[in-house]
């Protein structure tokens, strides 16, 4: 599981929904391997739009998105060849806010879905992994100290157990990359706490590239190196998380700070 | 005006109740319109019942006669239905599953396919069970294959519309995360889909297994094997005795079938 991270350079990136919502404009960033980086903005700014961006979940309309040896481009004529979006998807781990695990299945097989990529169709359909593959799930389903549970229906664990699987998840790929969509949106804040040090412990341990949606501002200052502030689908904020005023969390949510901007309530900022 | 609860403010103004008398008027006046073309047309006479009553009275108290010593030359067309049931579910279920992922539109992103698979399982499904038996037999002969091949056809019809409305009725998260991970929209779905909609598949097939119990009786009378072929030739030569007994055989084993499949669907959902 020791594998470095990718570079991510994304290059005036607008996105256009087909609805006509400008999610995005004209956001550049220039993201080295093995940083963490979060992503702070109100619920609409486009956080959530521009992680998807990177594994081309939500095709872009203009500029070009940079990761490792792929390039990913405006769906005018096919963004990338679904081959080549398939590998670099599997070097790009993905969790969500609501886990997205299969909750009917065991944890094993959810973890499983990380080597999509890496098995014929035949194993897929009979789920015949090999040894090596399940023994790369095992490792990180240890590395989220999780593995107790490896055959129990993923329905039985509580919220936080269950993110720490969708983390083991991505970590069965291999991957380069880490995007974290509102991890923890839906977690008590001890177990938040616990998620976020799983993802940073991530990051500098095997060098994966960390990308996380907050929404809170305290965790983003504990967790990660670098904030980017979104506003209205610009950046409008990116650097060390020290420069990170309260002056500029203010412009960032476009209003002065309260309680609900942070998940510990008596934490200043 | 006087605000009513004090909160100086104005209560909005309640709605006029909609007006629909005059359409609700017009459907009843159609549906019996219909109703009453319908019974003209076909000559419905209410005194044919009386004037065949003494005939019936005779053939009723055989009906209630069954003879249970004809048990024995029963026995090999009842295990016949029971196995062309058997077959014809394991049958079309297996063709069903794949073809039900190819109907849903959460599962098979190619919409030409989607559209094609749709337009064929509409044919299946629009053509009677009785009706496929009738044509089976002029194709293959007088026999249970014929039988068997009709149920298939109907299993297909039912299954394929069920189980692709349950795939999609899924949480597409999971779905979502596999996509993410690298796999193929195969991988994706058979990672996720399929273990969300394995109970209601099963379940399916079980109420399919019912069905066929019923409709191989039924397809038997056009020749198709089973207990209807039985059916067929005591009718023919007026044996109500005999009749009445493959009556109350069909009633036990569909009963019987009933209570336990539906007893094994509720363990499974």
């Amino acid at each position: 599981m020791t594998r470095t991270g990718a570079d991510i350079r994304i290059r005036h990136v607008g996105v256009t929904y087909p609805n006509g919502f400008t999610a995005l404009r004209d956001v550049s960033l220039d993201i080295p391997a093995g940083q963490m980086v979060g992503i702070v903005g109100l619920s609409g700014a486009g956080k959530s739009t521009l992680v998807r961006t990177i594994n081309g979940l939500v095709p872009i309309t203009s500029g070009t998105i940079t990761l490792g040896d792929h390039e990913l481009r405006p769906a005018g004529q096919r963004q990338m060849a679904s081959r080549e979006l398939r590998q670099l998807r599997s070097s790009v781990g993905m969790v969500f806010q609501s886990f997205n695990l299969v909750k009917r299945t065991s944890v094993l097989n959810n973890v499983m879905m990380g080597r999509l990529y890496h098995n014929p169709a035949w194993r897929v359909l009979l789920a015949a992994w090999s040894k090596d593959d399940v023994e790369l799930a095992m490792q990180a389903l240890e590395r989220v100290e999780i593995v107790s549970k490896a055959y129990e229906k993923a329905a039985s664990l509580s919220g936080g157990q269950q993110q720490r699987v969708a983390i083991a998840r991505t970590l069965t790929q291999q991957p380069r990359v880490i995007l974290a969509d509102e991890p923890v949106a839906s977690l008590d804040p001890p177990t938040s706490h616990v998620v976020m040090r799983d993802l940073q412990r991530i990051c500098s341990d095997l060098g994966i590239t960390v990308l996380v949606n907050l929404h809170f501002l305290d965790l983003a200052r504990r967790y990660c190196e670098r904030l980017v502030g979104l506003r209205a689908g610009e950046v409008i904020f990116d650097g060390p998380v020290a420069d990170a005023s309260e002056s500029v969390f203010e412009e960032i949510y476009g209003r002065s700070l309260s309680a609900e901007d942070v998940l510990d309530s008596g934490v200043r900022l | 005006m006087i605000p009513v609860d004090g909160s100086g403010q104005r209560p909005t103004a309640r709605p006029s109740r909609p007006d629909h008398r005059l359409r609700t008027g017009i459907v009843i006046v159609l549906v019996m319109a219909i109703t009453v073309w319908s019974a003209r047309g076909i000559d419905v006479d209410p005194a044919a019942i009386l004037a065949n009553w003494p005939n019936a009275v005779g053939n009723l108290v055989q009906l209630f006669q069954p003879d249970y010593s004809f048990f024995p030359q029963t026995l090999p067309a009842l295990v016949e239905t029971l196995q062309m049931a058997v077959i014809a579910t394991a049958v079309g279920s297996a063709l069903s599953l794949p073809l039900a992922f190819g109907a849903s539109r959460a599962a098979n992103p190619n919409l030409t396919v989607l559209r094609v698979v749709r337009f064929v399982m509409n044919l299946v499904r629009s053509v009677p069970d009785i009706l496929y038996a009738a044509i089976l037999v002029a194709i293959v002969g007088v026999g249970a294959l014929a039988g068997i091949l009709a149920l298939v056809l109907f299993n297909i019809g039912i299954i394929v519309k069920l189980v692709s409305e349950a795939l999609d009725g899924q949480d597409l998260g999971a779905q979502e995360a596999a996509l993410a991970a690298g796999g193929s929209w195969f991988g994706a779905n058979r990672m996720s889909l399929l273990p969300q909609i394995l109970p209601s598949f099963a379940s399916q097939v079980l109420y399919t297994f019912e069905l066929n119990i019923r409709a191989s009786t039924v397809i038997g009378l056009v020749g198709a094997g089973g207990l209807g072929l039985l059916i067929d030739n005591v009718r023919n030569y007026f044996l109500y005795h005999y009749l009445s007994l493959i009556i109350v055989e069909i009633l036990v084993l569909v009963v019987l079938l009933e209570g336990f499949s539906s007893w094994l669907r509720k363990k499974l959902l």
